[in-house]
């Protein structure tokens, strides 16, 4: 997996990591070391995010106002500011998810040809 | 646990963005590692064994910092380049032209300096002597919207810069279009309209800048983002 993910350009690299984040926080507020842990579950490890991938594209995407960082002070917890998905994220997410769905289809299609 | 915020700080440090934005950044990264870190132990590695492992999960940290600072300024570069540079140069351009149209225009005629072989320069002394003024406008507004030193520079000279730059375009040009004018007259030509348009102005509209070149960019961007 990670010979192929160093094979894939940055853009595609870019937007399958916008699209987890994305995806993981339609679910609800995570802070950034839960997003990571979310994202590497839910992709049963093959997904992985450390602090050099992560927080650079979370500040982005919050520059872009997909998503919003609030320090909170959850009770029996450490302060820790965590991410929320904000109305142009949603809106972000739709079409990303579209385009997406269609890549791996069209992938299918074409891994499906080779094979016969 | 070590302190993690010292770590995260001497590593990323120097971040450019502001104080606080600093120490949010070095604080979630820091919480980052010490979860990292927690959960290791958790799953049964020694806390030295677990240190070593969050802390070589970040190859390069000098990649990090980059990564962090181009995040952080992707869309405010723009934002800061148009407010501190293109914003103030061009308004200062407008504002010097208007004012050499206008005394063109209403005042009397200005002197004419021969200066050699039919060579002659005119003297918009009234003009000139309003460029201080105009460049310290360039530069203090420039200074407001957080430019540094280069930018504030610009900004005070920009038009006359152009000025410098198509000048000495329109002499090459000149060069190979008009080769029946001695080379001498049309080198002569060039450094008196050189001087009397481009370094004269220049002198003495960074002249007018010159109170507001000195000055922390950082104090002066807080100061504009509190407005």
């Amino acid at each position: 997996m990670k010979d192929l993910m160093v094979s894939i350009g940055p853009q595609i690299k870019r937007g399958s990591a916008e699209l987890a984040i994305l995806a993981v926080l339609a679910e609800g507020p995570l802070h950034g070391y839960q997003i990571g842990k979310r994202i590497e579950r839910q992709t049963r490890g093959l997904l992985r995010f450390n602090l050099a991938s992560l927080y650079p594209l979370l500040y982005r995407m919050e520059k872009r106002g997909w998503v919003k960082g609030t320090w909170e002070d959850p009770p029996g917890g450490r302060r820790r500011r965590y991410y929320r998905l904000a109305p142009a994220g949603k809106r972000r997410l739709v079409p990303l998810r579209e385009e997406w769905g269609q890549f791996f289809r069209a992938l299918n299609r074409l891994a499906g040809v080779v094979h016969a | 646990m070590p302190d993690w915020r010292g770590i995260v700080r001497d590593r990323i440090t120097p971040l450019r963005v502001g104080e606080k934005r600093h120490e949010d950044i070095v604080a979630e990264l820091a919480d980052h590692l010490e979860d990292s870190c927690e959960d290791l132990v958790r799953q049964g590695k020694s806390e030295s064994e677990a240190v070593q492992f969050a802390l070589s999960t970040v190859a390069d940290w000098d990649e990090l910092r980059l990564g962090l600072q181009c995040a952080e300024q992707e869309e405010d570069i723009m934002n800061y380049r148009v407010k501190a540079l293109w914003l103030p140069g061009v308004c200062t351009s407008v504002l010097s032209m208007v004012l050499l149209r206008w005394f063109q225009r209403m005042s009397p005629a200005p002197p004419v300096i021969w200066v050699w072989h039919g060579t002659f320069l005119v003297l918009y002394w009234r003009w000139l002597l309003c460029l201080p003024l105009v460049g310290a406008f360039g530069a203090y507004w420039s200074r407001r919207a957080g430019g540094k030193l280069v930018e504030r520079v610009l900004a005070a000279s920009l038009h006359i810069l152009v000025l410098i730059c198509v000048m000495a375009l329109g002499f090459c040009i000149g060069l190979v279009l008009d080769f029946h004018v001695s080379f001498s007259l049309r080198l002569v030509g060039f450094a008196v309209y050189v001087l009397a348009w481009g370094i004269a102005p220049c002198f003495l509209l960074l002249l007018g800048a010159l109170p507001f070149l000195r000055g922390d960019a950082a104090e002066s961007r807080r100061a504009a983002a509190s407005h």
